[in-house]
């Protein structure tokens, strides 16, 4: 069995700590801020009915998770055509597709699913 | 030895080169634009306006950045730098000097299509968490563009690996040395350029943020640091995407061999890799800027009824010729 790269693992993780440190540290430059008032509010286009929360369609969601979980069983049977040990394949398609199910996942818990 | 693969990842020919690539990318686009409408394009930040997607950064990021009354806040904190990330990531993986990425795998492209499938996935989140009348249609738009153009996308970034019987990328690029894949597989870069506009939102794709319709799409309700973040991971994408079509379409940094000493013809085939992606960046703005924006259900229906029939034919012909 070939050996892992440790840096397929640890390169990625670098880029998002680096990430994320820049992103932070960028925030320095400019002012935040948020609270309640029309400044807060979605933007509306210049009418005056300021809109809530927007709604849509959940149908479009469901079939779109659906939709990710298809397509990373279609990877994964791709990913193990004459493959030599199923090592790789899986741990490439278990990370790769476990951040898109967390993800969606996360999308669902916050309200992704609201109508 | 760990310093130096750090410094790869980070500096040089990973993130740092390719941000300054992403800048380069939306200056050329904006100059090339500008040229085809008759107009100057920017001008004044550097040579010829060269500095003005950096000054643009700069400037964005030093506005005040107003979090909406009914944004998701946690979303809206972590989901620019985890959009940036996804690009940022993919980059690792091409080959860029000489013919060894950064970081490699057997199974790499795999993990590069995931990454472009998160991408459009943080897009739809990042729309979600601004909560706003705009952001919400652009993101309907957005998810139903995804499903539309992400299974040409796949099949047409396939047929490479099937050609060269390796889901590594550089195993694939390796495979070229005697012909590039773009002459076996032309439908399959053509599909992959079309579905490329469409993760790019670049028209006639650009409905998820059509302007003149949806104020500024799932970014409406963004400022400040996000917002320069978000435009930067799009800049970002459109290098990494070349890239990617460069590393399996046209031999990756491959080229004729001028140089016996490997260090001067290491720095060559790092032009030719250049020269290929500002070529295939060119072909994009150029693109983008001919043709004008489509509706969403004219997108939807010309994916699943063109481009995914051409790039499964194109799939199938090189099944049938090549299969050993």
């Amino acid at each position: 069995m070939p050996a892992l790269d440790p840096f397929v693992i640890a390169g990625p993780i670098l880029i998002v700590v680096a990430d994320i440190i820049v992103y932070v540290a960028v925030g320095k430059l400019g002012t935040k801020s948020s609270g309640k008032g029309n400044k807060y509010q979605p933007f509306t286009g210049g009418e005056e009915q300021i809109p809530v929360r927007g709604t849509y369609q959940s149908e479009l969601f469901v079939f779109a998770a659906l939709f990710m979980v298809v397509e990373a069983f279609a990877l994964l049977v791709a990913g193990s055509f004459a493959s030599p040990t199923n090592l790789y394949p899986l741990l490439f398609l278990a990370g790769g597709g476990g951040i898109i199910i967390i993800a969606t996942w996360w999308l669902l818990i916050v309200g992704g699913m609201r109508q | 030895m760990i310093a130096t693969e750090v410094a790869e990842i980070l500096i040089f020919p990973g993130l740092t080169f390719f941000v300054w690539i992403a800048f380069l990318f939306d200056w050329l686009d904006r100059k090339t634009s500008a040229r085809m409408q008759e107009r100057v394009g920017p001008l004044l930040a550097g040579p010829s306006g060269i500095l003005q997607p950096v000054a643009d950064f700069f400037k964005l990021t030093s506005k005040e950045e107003i979090i909406p009354e009914f944004a998701d806040k946690f979303i809206f904190f972590l989901g620019p730098p985890l959009f940036f990330a996804a690009p940022a990531i993919g980059i690792i993986f091409i080959p860029i000097l000489g013919t060894t990425p950064i970081v490699s795998n057997e199974y790499d492209l795999l993990f590069v299509l995931f990454i472009i499938a998160f991408s459009a996935l943080m897009a739809a989140f990042l729309g979600y968490a601004a909560a706003g009348r705009w952001s919400t249609i652009a993101m309907g738009r957005l998810i139903a563009q995804y499903t539309g153009y992400e299974i040409p996308l796949i099949i047409a970034l396939v047929t490479p690996a099937v050609l060269a019987h390796s889901l590594s990328i550089t195993g694939i690029v390796l495979a070229q040395q005697s012909l590039w894949y773009i002459v076996y597989a032309p439908l399959s870069f053509i599909v992959f350029i079309i579905a490329a506009l469409a993760e790019l939102e670049k028209r006639p794709f650009d409905i998820p943020s059509a302007k003149t319709e949806i104020v500024g799409g799932w970014m409406t309700e963004f400022s400040g640091r996000p917002l320069a973040y978000i435009k930067l991971t799009k800049n970002l994408s459109y290098a990494f995407l070349s890239a990617l079509a460069v590393s399996l379409f046209l031999g990756g940094p491959l080229g004729p061999v001028l140089f016996a000493d490997p260090t001067l013809q290491a720095a060559l085939e790092f032009v030719y890799f250049v020269v290929k992606l500002l070529i295939v960046g060119f072909v994009i703005f150029v693109v983008r800027t001919a043709l004008a924006r489509i509706r969403i259900d004219q997108a939807v229906r010309f994916f699943w009824m063109v481009v995914t029939p051409l790039s499964l034919i194109q799939l199938a012909v090189i099944m049938i010729l090549w299969w050993k």
